[in-house]
């Protein structure tokens, strides 16, 4: 298996697979060049920031044209809570039943059987590598993000 | 003269949820019999068009009062100050849901203030907050005992002993011989027992939709104006922004509320409780949101898509990002300050 590239949050070391293509919103997609499809899950570095996730829902049907940013559900975590949005625009084919019996896969295993749904795309996405400077880039923010909440 | 009572209005909710007419007309009945206060029913506050004969009333009472509505206490009170009706306000002390044990924010924002004042005091209380009519009834009774000095004792002797004499069955029927402290000629005003006591329905004013302006946090900055295209905004005499034409306002889009970077204004109705007016961001405990890291659009790329909606339905252009947005200068913060910060911050800190 090829070394996956690594990002440290602060102590923690969020490992960034090689093997795969990233959204901006912290969503892996591993797709078939063919057929542009593929499944898409969340990285190491979202998982870390939620720790163990409780709760995940859908608020679309599978098969469903999704756009940009737009809602598709629910993810509650014993640190967070979020919604979860559309990384592109595309078709979104089903989700990962496992998942819906257990959330906690995510924790477990999130670039595997932690999946979270098929997916379709034309869109550009990410290598490893602009991945990881994405996360550099946008690290001091997040860092913002969460302590304004936290002395809100 | 017979010492003035506490006036206790209660807005009725704009639905036919028996519910919630019950909780009302429990409160209603009574605090009618205990004898504490006028108590009166008027159709739902956010409603009223600024002539209606309830909203004339409210602002004849020159005493203090209690509202007792469907909305967040700062809905009410903004929309109440809206219709010139303002005083100090009142603090009220229901037992608080266990999650709203969250303390406000140290340093809450100054806004311009409202420019009426009056120096009565105004309790607003969230019909929301609780299910049982005893809640309220405790509470009213403490702001009259506190708000009116009783010159006797014996008032206060009756209000408490009555409740409890009468069972809920016998209250219920009371109702339709009773003499309804209502004041004459306002039609519009539901006496409690509506369903015995009125022929004529009376019909609930048209459903409405404008935005409140809440200005113990308005800045006065002019984002609002600036982004609303369709006239809802204007200033008055003193250059204060006020919602000139709520009517132009398009139902259900809350676009503004997201620009303003006070969060000063409230869409009662909006099912978002940030914007229907809750207290704070009312997240719900203390979980932080992940939502922003995640990609959810930010409150700007919303309220864009929302106006654009609506400007679309009017048959104009969408205009997305390209009119009326704010132009912050957030990114500028991080920059060490120059002399003309300097000198800026030296000014603010005069208050003048």
């Amino acid at each position: 298996m090829p070394v996956p590239l690594q990002f440290m949050m602060g102590e923690y070391q969020a490992l960034i697979p090689i093997d795969r293509r990233y959204f901006r919103n912290h969503m892996w997609f591993q797709m078939s060049p063919e057929a542009n499809t593929g499944r898409v899950g969340l990285t190491s570095y979202a998982i870390r920031l939620l720790q163990d996730v409780y709760f995940l829902d859908w608020t679309i049907d599978p098969q469903t044209q999704v756009v940009l940013k737009q809602e598709i559900g629910e993810i509650e975590s014993s640190k967070a809570v979020s919604s979860i949005f559309a990384p592109a625009a595309g078709l979104i084919h089903d989700f990962n039943p496992a998942l819906m019996q257990d959330p906690s896969l995510i924790n477990g295993d999130n670039y595997s059987t932690g999946w979270m749904f098929h997916f379709e795309t034309q869109v550009e996405t990410m290598s490893a590598e602009e991945y990881a400077a994405h996360l550099s880039g946008s690290w001091e923010e997040t860092q913002r993000v969460l302590k304004g909440q936290y002395n809100a | 003269m017979a010492p003035r009572k506490l006036t206790v209005v209660i807005s009725q909710s704009p639905g036919k949820n028996p519910v919630k007419r019950e909780l009302e007309e429990e409160i209603a009945t009574q605090l009618m019999l205990a004898g504490c206060c006028e108590v009166s029913l008027i159709p739902n506050l956010y409603d009223l068009p600024a002539d209606h004969h309830g909203l004339l009333w409210l602002r004849s009472i020159s005493g203090d009062l209690v509202v007792l509505s469907w909305l967040y206490e700062r809905a009410a009170r903004w929309t109440l100050d809206r219709n010139g009706i303002s005083g100090l306000e009142g603090v009220t002390q229901l037992p608080k849901e266990e999650e709203d044990s969250t303390e406000e924010p140290a340093d809450t924002p100054r806004g311009i203030g409202s420019v009426r004042k009056t120096n009565r005091h105004i309790y607003v209380m969230d019909l929301r907050q609780h299910h049982e009519a005893a809640v309220y009834l405790e509470e009213i009774q403490r702001i009259a005992r506190e708000a009116v000095p009783p010159p006797t004792l014996v008032p206060l002797e009756i209000s408490f002993g009555k409740p409890e004499a009468l069972p809920a069955e016998t209250v219920a029927q009371v109702p339709a011989a009773m003499e309804f402290k209502l004041p004459l000629g306002f039609p519009g005003m539901t006496p409690v027992a509506s369903e015995t006591a009125v022929a004529a329905p009376v019909t609930d004013p048209r459903r409405r939709w404008y935005p409140v302006i809440d200005y113990s946090r308005c800045t006065n900055c002019m984002e609002c104006i600036d982004f609303c295209l369709f006239g809802v905004y204007g200033v008055d005499q003193l250059d204060r922004i006020l919602v000139e034409e709520q009517d132009n306002c398009k139902r259900g889009c809350p676009a503004c509320s997201r620009v303003c970077p006070a969060n000063a204004i409230i869409f009662p109705e909006h099912k978002t409780a940030a914007i229907a007016g809750a207290p704070t961001a009312a997240a719900g405990d203390f979980k932080i949101d992940l939502s922003k890291l995640f990609g959810a659009p930010s409150a700007l790329e919303l309220a864009a898509q929302e106006r654009d909606t609506e400007l679309v339905a009017d048959g104009r252009d969408a205009v997305g990002l390209s009119v009326g947005i704010p132009k912050r200068q957030s990114a500028q913060a991080e920059q060490p300050k120059d002399d003309l910060d300097n000198l800026m911050d030296a000014l603010d800190d005069l208050e003048l």
